[in-house]
């Protein structure tokens, strides 16, 4: 269409799959944020405007990396099938949606979430912010789902077992932790004084805050697929019963820290 | 010829282009040329007819913000500024989507990426190029492993 030729055309087989470039866009997004921190002062309840959107942006990255490395290992039948490419593109709409608008109200130096000032608030909040999550998280879900019933998937025992249990227990347990949070009037149980927080992350180091028990219920779509990994190279012989028993372990540990935040507790005092 | 009025052409001219570009199949290539080719020709047009009759005779300059601000409190002057995005978004972001094309980035995808092109310029380019840069630091897809 156009004479220029700027960039070498990358033959058809070689496209990225839709994960791949929502991995791209993630990482774009990423150092967009960066690139706007150095010129932002202003914050949103004691955290800069830009933290936010760097945080999700890095989250997403992750996410969809996690989901295109597995996606890759399927067969074809499966890869191409409905079921994946629905999810994916679902997943997709919400993720744009999501950092569309907290990007707009970081801009704006505005809360996304919690944010009942307005009707168009609320219902951005509730709707996107909110719908959006849930259909993202359920997505890992099927996709861990898709791991335990394709026969035909390119993935040694330990690897398919953590895939499954991870993703599974991801969706699980991040439904209960964000759901708790998103029924309260934000991520702190109890009100701070001091406002000491952990560096980088700022989940506050005074009172509960439900978001490192999010963290972790969100990478344990990480966290398990590694320890099969691990386990398959490590030569092990039952490879699916050490995840299994690795996953319960997560879970109760993921449910501490949750537990912990309740009862209006730091993760780590300062 | 008002500056407002044309100003209300300017707008759904651009638009046009931008729908095009953003909405319609790729395979029709002859609908190619009207955000690639007819409508930047047209803005081209209005924004060399308005600074030819008007930048020359109005104050200001661009050797300072202060100057470049007097500039455009002339109104057709402001109008010509106007155009040049109107017309410079919609070639940069021709050029983009082609890029993201060859890149192999699906089109729903390439969607917002545009839309933020449209609406902050260099903004979206910024969003365009890194997610192409990351796209093709991808490893090549292994067919075999199905």
């Amino acid at each position: 269409m156009t004479p220029l030729v700027l960039s070498r055309d990358l033959p058809a087989a070689r496209a990225p799959s839709l994960l791949w470039s929502l991995t791209a866009v993630a990482a774009a997004l990423t150092l967009l944020a960066l690139v706007w921190a150095p010129f932002d002062p202003r914050l949103i309840d004691g955290t800069p405007v830009w933290a936010k959107p760097l945080k999700f942006a890095v989250s997403f990255v992750a996410l969809f990396a996690t989901l295109a490395l597995v996606e890759d290992r399927l067969s074809l039948r499966w890869r191409n099938g409905l079921i994946l490419r629905g999810t994916t593109t679902v997943m997709g709409t919400a993720m744009v949606l999501e950092m569309g608008y907290m990007i707009y109200q970081a801009a704006r130096a505005e809360a996304s979430h919690f944010n009942f000032s307005t009707p168009f608030h609320e219902i951005m909040y509730v709707s996107v912010m909110g719908t959006g999550a849930v259909l993202l998280v359920l997505g890992i879900a099927v996709f861990g789902v898709a791991v335990a019933r394709d026969r035909d998937a390119a993935l040694t025992p330990g690897l398919r077992s953590g895939v499954t249990w991870g993703f599974v227990l991801s969706c699980v347990l991040t439904l209960v932790v964000a759901g708790t949070m998103s029924t309260s009037t934000g991520h702190y149980v109890g009100t701070p004084v001091l406002d000491t927080r952990l560096p980088f992350v700022g989940w506050s180091a005074e009172v509960g805050d439900l978001r490192p028990a999010h963290f972790l219920s969100l990478h344990a779509m990480q966290a398990l697929p590694l320890l099969g990994l691990l386990l398959d190279r490590a030569g092990s012989a039952r490879p699916g019963r050490t995840v299994a028993l690795a996953g319960a372990g997560y879970a109760a540990l993921t449910l501490a820290v949750f537990a912990q935040a309740l009862m209006g507790l730091p993760l780590i005092r300062l | 010829m008002t500056p407002d009025f044309l100003f209300q052409i300017a707008n759904p001219l651009a638009m046009a282009g931008w729908v095009v570009l953003i909405l319609a199949p790729r395979r029709w290539a002859a609908l190619g040329h009207v955000p690639r080719t007819a409508v930047p020709l047209l803005l081209a047009a209005l924004y060399s007819a308005l600074v030819l009759a008007h930048f020359f005779t109005a104050e200001g300059g661009y050797d300072s913000l202060a100057n470049v601000a007097l500039l455009f409190e002339t109104p057709e002057v402001l109008l010509a500024g106007w155009v040049h995005y109107l017309a410079f978004d919609l070639m940069i972001g021709a050029l983009m989507a082609d890029r993201m094309d060859r890149a192999g980035v699906a089109r729903v995808l390439q969607a917002p990426v545009l839309v933020t092109i449209f609406l902050f310029g260099p903004m979206g380019v910024l969003v365009a190029l890194a997610t192409e840069g990351v796209v093709r630091l991808l490893p090549a897809r292994s067919e075999a492993l199905a």
